[in-house]
């Protein structure tokens, strides 16, 4: 399994190599005849263990952009780099090992598997990457003791509240030790406590080296982050950095 | 991964129930129709074994029924060159009057006692002798049918049509000996001596087939060709034309109820189809998480047409134990009336369980195809 973290504590983002580079990346869909630039020229860098945040409205292309990094899509242009392999130019049979060892997803509906239990849905991001299962099961039940659900492993996604759901959502993501979390909205479907819950477990992720993208609305969530990027008609309109925000 | 097939396949309980059900359905008409089709094959494959190698003569121009010959024509085929010896059957039905429903294979033939088909053998009694009367020995299906034994007397029915009103003669015969089981048409057979058949039957000088018996070295389907150029009015077949002839019947036979419980299965595969398609388009957002988690095509298509195979097989035992069970109970139950009338053969089972599975995973294929081609960002956004 491959070892992203390192296990240093504090945030290691001002003297590291960058872990994900964007370089001129582009994105444009047809809609009926008419082209939509959903990306246009957005480059930028990510540090290990930085913990970023990317606003901007509806369509201005946050979304695309985290799903061009996580190798969902692809763009139309341009190059995405983790850990200096560039993954845009990977082929389609690639795509999977890809994604199982350098990303890990966080979804606004946490996407949990119904008839899995909370261990099964963590166990199953390891399955596709022939761990055996005692190391998996093993694993799962670090990662749910992590994220505080150490007394809820056996219960269905259905048995947890929202905010559980959700830390069962980034235990999975944390499974194959990513270069790269992404979180697409991850405290969208919360309530205003688990936001802080969730916000402050992928803080601590983040301060022991974890590298984190989120995408979100709410600038409750982005001001708690490293760094914010801007976007808006599919590009990056500021790149703001620390407590003042300075580019 | 079986673990995921057997949670998605117990998650929706009636819909896999159903499906099973269908191909359970179709399975269970493919053992039931092929068992009687395989029944069929065994009854002919061990009766033309019983015949050995005989030659037979019948009246040109019968197709399929029973025709008639001057018992003269047995002489003439016996000066044929290459003729050993030669002898006549006079073949009738036990029951004209179509007892049992209009359905019977029970039949008398009428023969020469020293001409006997003695590699049947007896399990109680003795066979025909000459100067033997009415005096019958018959099969063990007839034996059981009409609870005989040895000492019993049937009752032997003609009928005659005489202008517009038919006349029925009756006439008991006694029992001497009963055949042991043979799978063959002798089973449902009364041997009774040729001139007391003909004299019952009001058919003096008359038989239905001649059996002719090759010279040692002579060829029988050689000796076939020259008794027809040899003897006017017959035609005869060796027992390789005989054979094929029938086979080729049985074929058509097969093909008739082979096809029927083909298209019953193959509606099974198509709920199938019809329950996969549903549950990929259901499990689109699933499939895309397990995409973006990393799980690679083969995975997904292994998940889906595992499934769909398992539902194969699942129906396809259950077809092959119910379809087995009723072709037991009907056995039982034709045994009562003196034969058997499907058989189940390892063949068949083999048969049943490889089309279930087959069946399972073509029908899964396009399914599977489906879930797989789906990009993982459209799958997460299928609402």
């Amino acid at each position: 399994m491959n070892n992203g973290n390192d296990g240093n504590n504090g945030n290691l983002a001002g003297d590291c190599e960058p872990v994900l580079r964007v370089r001129n990346l582009r994105k444009t869909y047809v809609q009926g005849k008419i082209p939509v630039h959903a990306l246009d020229d957005v480059s930028f860098d990510v540090k290990k263990g930085e913990f970023l945040s990317i606003v901007g409205p509806s369509g201005s292309g946050k979304s695309t952009l985290l799903s061009m990094i996580g190798l969902l899509d692809r763009p139309t242009d341009g190059s995405v780099f983790i850990d200096d392999v560039e993954i845009t130019k990977a082929k389609e049979s690639e795509a999977p090992r890809i994604r199982r060892e350098k990303i890990g997803f966080v979804f606004q509906h946490f996407n949990l598997l119904s008839t899995l239990n909370a261990m099964e849905n963590v166990d199953i991001a390891m399955r596709f990457t022939g761990v055996s299962k005692n190391k998996r099961k093993e694993r799962a039940f670090e990662l749910l003791t992590q994220v505080g659900l150490g007394d809820r492993v056996k219960h269905k996604p259905s048995e947890l509240s929202g905010g559980q759901q959700q830390r069962v959502s980034i235990a999975r993501a944390l499974a194959n030790n990513p270069a790269i979390i992404l979180a697409d909205e991850p405290t969208g479907a919360v309530d205003t406590k688990t936001r802080e819950v969730i916000v402050e477990l992928l803080k601590g992720l983040s301060e022991k080296g974890q590298t984190i993208i989120v995408v979100t609305h709410d600038m409750a969530v982005a001001e708690q982050t490293d760094r914010i990027i801007n976007m808006r008609d599919g590009m990056i309109v500021s790149d703001m950095r620390g407590a003042g925000r300075e580019p | 991964m079986f673990d995921l097939i057997i949670r998605s396949m117990t998650q929706r309980k009636m819909r896999t129930g159903l499906t099973i059900f269908g191909i359970a359905l179709g399975i269970f008409a493919v053992v039931v129709m092929g068992g009687m089709s395989e029944q069929m094959n065994l009854v002919v494959d061990k009766s033309l074994d019983l015949m050995a190698d005989n030659i037979r003569i019948e009246p040109d121009g019968t197709f399929g029924g029973i025709g008639t010959l001057d018992e003269s024509t047995v002489s003439q085929v016996k000066r044929v060159p290459g003729v050993s010896d030669a002898f006549g059957v006079l073949v009738t039905v036990l029951d004209p009057e179509g007892g049992n429903g209009g359905f019977s294979t029970d039949m008398v033939f009428g023969i020469l006692p020293e001409k006997q088909f003695k590699d049947a053998k007896l399990t109680s009694g003795r066979y025909l002798v000459p100067g033997d009367g009415y005096k019958v020995v018959i099969g063990s299906s007839i034996a059981r049918k009409f609870n005989l034994k040895v000492g019993d007397e049937l009752e032997l029915k003609s009928k005659r049509l005489q202008r517009t009103s038919s006349i029925t003669n009756t006439r008991n015969v006694s029992v001497v000996g009963i055949l042991e089981y043979t799978g063959s048409m002798f089973d449902s057979a009364v041997q009774i001596p040729l001139d007391r058949a003909q004299k019952f039957y009001k058919l003096e000088n008359t038989v239905s087939l001649i059996y002719a018996k090759p010279a040692t070295g002579t060829d029988p389907s050689d000796l076939a060709k020259r008794i027809e150029l040899s003897v006017e009015k017959v035609k005869s077949k060796s027992p390789e034309q005989l054979r094929k002839e029938i086979e080729g019947q049985l074929v058509i036979f097969s093909l008739i109820t082979i096809s029927a419980a083909v298209l019953a299965a193959v509606i099974g595969g198509l709920s199938v189809m019809n329950t996969m398609l549903m549950s990929v388009s259901e499990r689109t957002k699933e499939f895309g998480l397990l995409k973006a988690l990393g799980a690679e095509r083969k995975t997904i298509l292994l998940m889906t047409m595992g499934e769909a195979a398992l539902m194969g097989v699942i129906g396809g035992i259950t077809g092959i134990v119910s379809g087995a069970g009723i072709v037991h109970f009907l056995n039982k139950s034709f045994e009562a009336q003196g034969s058997a009338l499907f058989a189940i053969t390892p063949r068949l089972v083999i048969i049943g369980l490889l089309f279930a599975t087959i069946l399972g995973i073509v029908c899964g294929t396009y399914p599977a195809y489906r879930a797989t081609k789906m990009s993982p960002m459209e799958a997460l956004r299928y609402e």
